[in-house]
């Protein structure tokens, strides 16, 4: 048994030793900090006033608070309505059809092809503030471009982000994170044969046929990563949305994390925000394992 | 916070409101100083001073004093660090580094500030410096007791904050009233942005600052002003928090016709920093009336001096009952030594030569500020400016908001509050019942009260 067992070791040794610098790279940088959330959560800790020079356990207390707070009920209305609004039926959707659009161009060799795909593309390679402030240059009140060209056309100026702040900073995150999912699945799409389509529609199937039978069923496994993967994200942004309209006005488009944001560092209470971190990790956590036994349940 | 700190808070609030008038008289007729050159001694190494400057009007004096201290003590190098940010934004990223102990040694942030500094032990009481610099006797007691908290001097001014009610006299003619208007009340604020709406509709008549976007100007130029007019107050004798209140609700109800009735654009609350777009609109004519720090006038001064002269006028902030008119003061933008700072004298001696009479009465002269120290006042380029002495003298009208730790937290309450009511989102009387909430969420329960 011990022999066997040293065996399998020396065997698994060379992915140990593979593995083991992307581990470290994990805990340094995802599995600390998560676990200093969680310490300061129990604490006062602050960076001014009298909680910064005395910083103690405080148990409970500020969960208490956060679930007294009158403002968290909407914050995460706010939250769910922005991750079904830009990670599902945006960037999910919105990449899945790209990418069908985009297996068929190149199935039938259109010269557009490239272009539409590296149009999509730039909207995601832009670090995330720049497309922020890009976005703030189009639709600012006074100064930006749209405004600019509709006083050109003797048009009134738009409150854009006033008028409707929520679909504002939804179509903004649609934007930019549909290249990622229409990536994965142009993908996924290339890596189921064709013989498979030439097989049905010798069969006579329809379009939408095949599309139901064939393509979706293979790339279930892969939309499921995907969705959980972009729900994830979208569930934890908070800088593209800091740039457009810092949640407002009146917090309607305060999202968890950046309300654990502004009180940490607005309010300058980090234990506070610490707490909100920590519950926003805990719901991600409970939604990806019920997401995942959902998804092999189904696979 | 115990009863004889709150005790100790109230009475220097006070004593600051009693001397305020005091502070004018002093600053406008203050003797010439001697100064005192410090002697040489054992003062050398590196300095290191953080400051923020957006507008560009310090970075030469900081210059000239890092020069001075170098000549003064050859030893000594003082090393600047100009950030070209927002204030809140250098406030945020100083605190980072004052609690992760890389410290600079002096730094340039607001004077409300203190309270929060303090508390945290970030900053280096002066007293002993003070102490041996004959130059503080030229600061009036209002000044002193605005940079003190609890018992104890932490920074040095350099010039008051003080506010107007800044109104185009074109835009206010055009809407038929005089060129040298004054409001009546504070409904006469509204009544005459009505009339500029009706007569002008491509004019903005009013910006009223709200939600957050509007940073401590939505409590500095709005919020708090309109509370004072209103009779209210921000805390009780105790030194509680009042949140609902009927002058609260009254503020709460001229919010909601000031955004309700299109009077102040909804853009303050959604723009990123409208404070921008509202001084370059009042100082183009495009907008008609702004309650704003008496500093922002020397940017329409410097960018068009006739033309400010004779357009852009400034009163006091009306009450509700045409009582005495005041303005909101403050000890403005200060220079603090950090607790942890290893060279503490060669930075006292950079605080000590940026705060001459000569830079202090030059830099005010430029950034437009009441001066801090009295014979500043004497600088040509000060005392030649109408503007300025008018600025001086509006100090004796001057009402200040208490140097307390929570003011901080308090005006993100009010914040939140304001922005309820501009939005649309609840309605005046709502909003002020929310904002009792909103200051026990920041400031905890057991410090609120309601009247």
């Amino acid at each position: 048994m011990i022999a066997g067992r040293r065996s399998s070791f020396r065997r698994n040794r060379l992915y140990v030793a593979g593995l083991s610098p992307a581990a470290l790279l994990l805990a340094l940088f995802f599995v600390g900090p998560a676990l200093w959330a969680l310490f300061s959560s129990f604490t006062n800790s602050a960076l001014v006033g009298i909680d910064a020079a005395n910083p103690r356990f405080v148990g409970f207390d500020n969960y208490v608070r956060l679930f007294h707070d009158p403002d968290f009920a909407q914050v995460i209305l706010n939250s769910v309505v922005f991750v079904i609004g830009s990670a599902v039926i945006g960037q999910f959707v919105l990449g899945l059809a790209l990418a069908l659009l985009l297996d068929h161009a190149e199935r039938r060799r259109f010269r557009a092809r490239s272009f539409v795909y590296f149009a999509v593309l730039l909207a995601w390679v832009n670090p995330t503030i720049i497309a922020g402030f890009l976005w703030v240059a189009m639709f600012d009140f006074y100064s930006g471009s749209l405004n600019v060209a509709l006083g050109h056309l003797g048009l009134g100026p738009v409150d854009w982000f006033g008028q409707a702040p929520m679909l504002s900073v939804i179509i903004v995150n649609t934007w930019r994170g549909t290249a990622f999912v229409m990536l994965i699945f142009l993908g996924a799409l290339q890596t189921i044969p064709s013989d498979i389509y030439e097989a049905a529609r010798v069969d006579g199937a329809s379009a939408f046929r095949r599309f139901w039978d064939h393509t979706l069923p293979m790339l279930r496994p892969i939309a499921a990563l995907t969705l959980l993967s972009v729900t994830m994200a979208t569930f934890g942004t908070f800088i593209l949305i800091q740039a457009l309209t810092n949640g407002g006005p009146a917090l309607q488009t305060e999202v968890i994390a950046l309300y654990a944001f502004h009180q940490a560092f607005e309010a300058y209470a980090i234990g506070y925000g610490s707490t909100i971190a920590v519950v926003m990790l805990s719901l991600n956590l409970a939604f990806a394992i019920v997401f995942l036994r959902w998804s092999r349940a189904r696979a | 916070m115990n009863e004889l700190q709150l005790l100790n808070q109230t009475l220097s609030r006070r004593r600051f409101l009693q001397l305020s008038a005091a502070a004018a008289l002093v600053a406008a007729c203050g003797p010439a100083s001697g100064g005192s050159p410090s002697s040489g001694g054992a003062i050398s190494g590196t300095v290191n001073v953080t400051y923020p400057d957006q507008a560009g009007f310090k970075p030469k004096y900081v210059q000239q004093a890092a020069a001075a201290v170098h000549q003064q003590f050859s030893g000594v190098n003082v090393n600047i660090d100009l950030q070209k940010i927002d204030d809140d934004s250098f406030y945020t990223k100083l605190l980072l580094r004052l609690s992760s102990g890389d410290v600079p040694d002096v730094f340039h942030v607001a004077g409300t500030s203190i309270g929060a500094l303090a508390d945290a032990g970030y900053i280096e009481p002066l007293d002993s410096y003070i102490g041996a610099w004959s130059d503080w006797s030229q600061y009036p007691d209002a000044v002193k007791s605005g940079v003190t908290y609890q018992g104890k001097v932490y920074a040095i001014p350099y010039g008051l904050d003080m506010r107007w009610l800044y109104y185009r006299k074109d835009d206010l003619q055009k809407a038929g009233l005089p060129a040298d208007w004054t409001p009546a009340n504070v409904q006469g604020i509204l009544d005459a942005a009505a009339a500029v709406k009706a007569a002008t509709p491509n004019i903005l008549p009013y910006a009223l600052y709200a939600g957050p976007a509007g940073s401590s100007g939505t409590a500095d130029h709005a919020f708090v002003p309109l509370l004072w007019a209103y009779g209210g107050e921000l805390q009780d004798s105790s030194g509680k928090w009042i949140g609902d209140s009927p002058a609260t609700r009254k503020v709460m109800a001229y919010y909601a016709k000031a955004y309700g009735s299109g009077l102040s654009p909804k853009t303050i609350i959604t723009a990123t920093q409208p404070w921008v777009a509202m001084r370059q609109k009042l100082g183009n004519g495009q907008l008609a009336l702004l309650f704003e720090g008496g500093w922002v006038y020397g940017g329409w001064d410097s960018a068009n001096k006739a033309g400010t002269e004779q357009n852009v006028g400034y009163v006091l902030h009306p009450t509700e009952t045409g009582g005495p008119s005041f303005t909101v003061g403050g000890p403005g933008t200060c220079w603090y030594i950090a607790a942890k700072s290893k060279n503490k004298p060669a930075a006292w001696e950079f605080i000590k030569a940026m705060n001459s009479a000569q830079i202090v009465g030059s830099l005010n002269a430029e950034d437009p500020h009441p001066v801090a120290r009295a014979d500043a006042a004497n600088v040509p380029a000060f005392a030649s400016s109408k503007y300025l002495v008018d600025s001086t003298a509006a100090l004796k009208s001057a009402r200040f908001t208490a140097p307390t730790a929570d003011y901080q937290k308090v005006i993100l309450a009010i914040q939140t509050a304001t922005a309820r009511v501009a939005s649309g989102a609840l309605g005046a009387d709502a909003a002020s019942q929310r904002y009792t909430d909103d200051l026990k969420q920041q400031v905890g329960a057991d410090k609120v009260t309601t009247q």
